[in-house]
């Protein structure tokens, strides 16, 4: 197997991965295929060492997620004005609220694929401010005073958009808990 | 808000997170990144990145780049001494002529707009000023509206 061959088969085995994590933290399919882009082209110039490695994976996740953050810092923040301008608090209380189905309402008839799709949705729909500290948080596993210094905020701002992004979400797939505020 | 309340949002979030698994890459983005590796693999080694360089040719264009610098270093320094010498002087002066002609020009441009100020009179000035950041205003509001909007359709 020549070298190209090689790297297409570590990039079909990788794509998902860092496509998913791109577009989570972008929630832009467009925008989330060129950082992925980035990412394996990063890659093959690397692919001497990476292609043995067992951290390779790894390595691939940082360089996305960081790429991702980049982008999103430069590329989003002539908008990031316009965008919170209108915005009465950060828990997106101003977009429109989605329709999703109530997994206690639709019960066992919800397919697992379909209700994935609807937390997906439900993720994108939040403003970055909560998405992106979510995800690190959720998803990319990263501590909060790691996400801190990655979005270079204070770790009381990391909590408590983290806080407004899982109550945006609560409120928007209607989860159910047994302390549920008044 | 409550501890215990604040546990249970976090495990259900992170229940409902977990279970999301992998986002499936768009079909033919293998295909599109090969090509562009590709492609970049046609590119000459002078055309890519100084960085992806041949060892021997990154110092030897450091060499050649470090002597430009030094040469035209040496070059102002050779000019600076020489710009005493009255021919040098007369080249220099003669650069700087056309300097001179863009300045008396702006100078004209200046009285003119003093003298229209003056006869339209500063009520006038100040009305023209009030409307133009009013249409600032405007068009940073409606823009900001657009952009929202177009925000919260995607």
């Amino acid at each position: 197997m020549t070298e190209p061959q090689q790297f297409e088969a570590f990039l079909r085995d990788y794509q998902n991965m860092v496509f998913s994590t791109a577009m989570r933290l972008l929630a832009n399919p467009t925008e989330a295929q060129d950082v992925s882009q980035e990412v394996f082209l990063r890659a093959y110039e690397r692919f001497g060492e990476l292609k043995d490695s067992p951290t390779a994976g790894g390595w691939l996740k940082t360089v996305a997620t960081n790429l991702s953050l980049n982008h999103l810092s430069r590329y989003r923040a002539r908008w990031s004005f316009f965008s919170e301008m209108f915005r009465p608090d950060d828990d997106g209380h101003d977009e429109p609220e989605m329709d999703f189905a109530s997994p206690v309402d639709v019960g066992e008839a919800v397919e697992a694929s379909e209700r994935r799709e609807f937390v997906e949705q439900a993720l994108k729909s939040l403003p970055p401010v909560q998405r992106v500290p979510l995800v690190l948080y959720h998803l990319e596993g990263l501590q909060y005073d790691e996400i801190a210094a990655k979005l270079g905020v204070s770790m009381g701002k990391v909590k408590t958009d983290i806080f407004r992004g899982r109550e945006a979400l609560r409120k928007k797939l209607r989860l159910k808990l047994a302390d549920e505020p008044a | 808000m409550k501890p215990d309340y604040e546990k249970q949002l976090e495990a259900r979030v992170n229940e409902e997170l977990k279970a999301l698994g992998e986002l499936a890459a768009p079909a033919g983005f293998a295909s599109r990144v090969m090509r562009v590796i590709e492609q970049r693999h046609f590119v000459p080694w002078y055309q890519r990145a100084w960085q992806t360089w041949p060892v021997a040719w990154q110092a030897v264009s450091l060499v050649l780049m470090l002597a430009a610098v030094g040469g035209i270093c040496f070059g102002l320094g050779e000019l600076l001494t020489a710009a005493g010498s009255s021919q040098y002087a007369k080249t220099v002066g003669g650069w700087f002529a056309s300097v001179g002609v863009i300045w008396k020009t702006l100078g004209v441009l200046a009285n003119a707009a003093i003298m229209a100020v003056r006869q339209i009179g500063t009520g006038v000035i100040i009305a023209g000023l009030v409307v133009l950041a009013a249409a600032y205003a405007a068009c940073l509001s409606l823009g900001s509206v657009y952009v929202r909007f177009a925000m919260a359709r995607r």
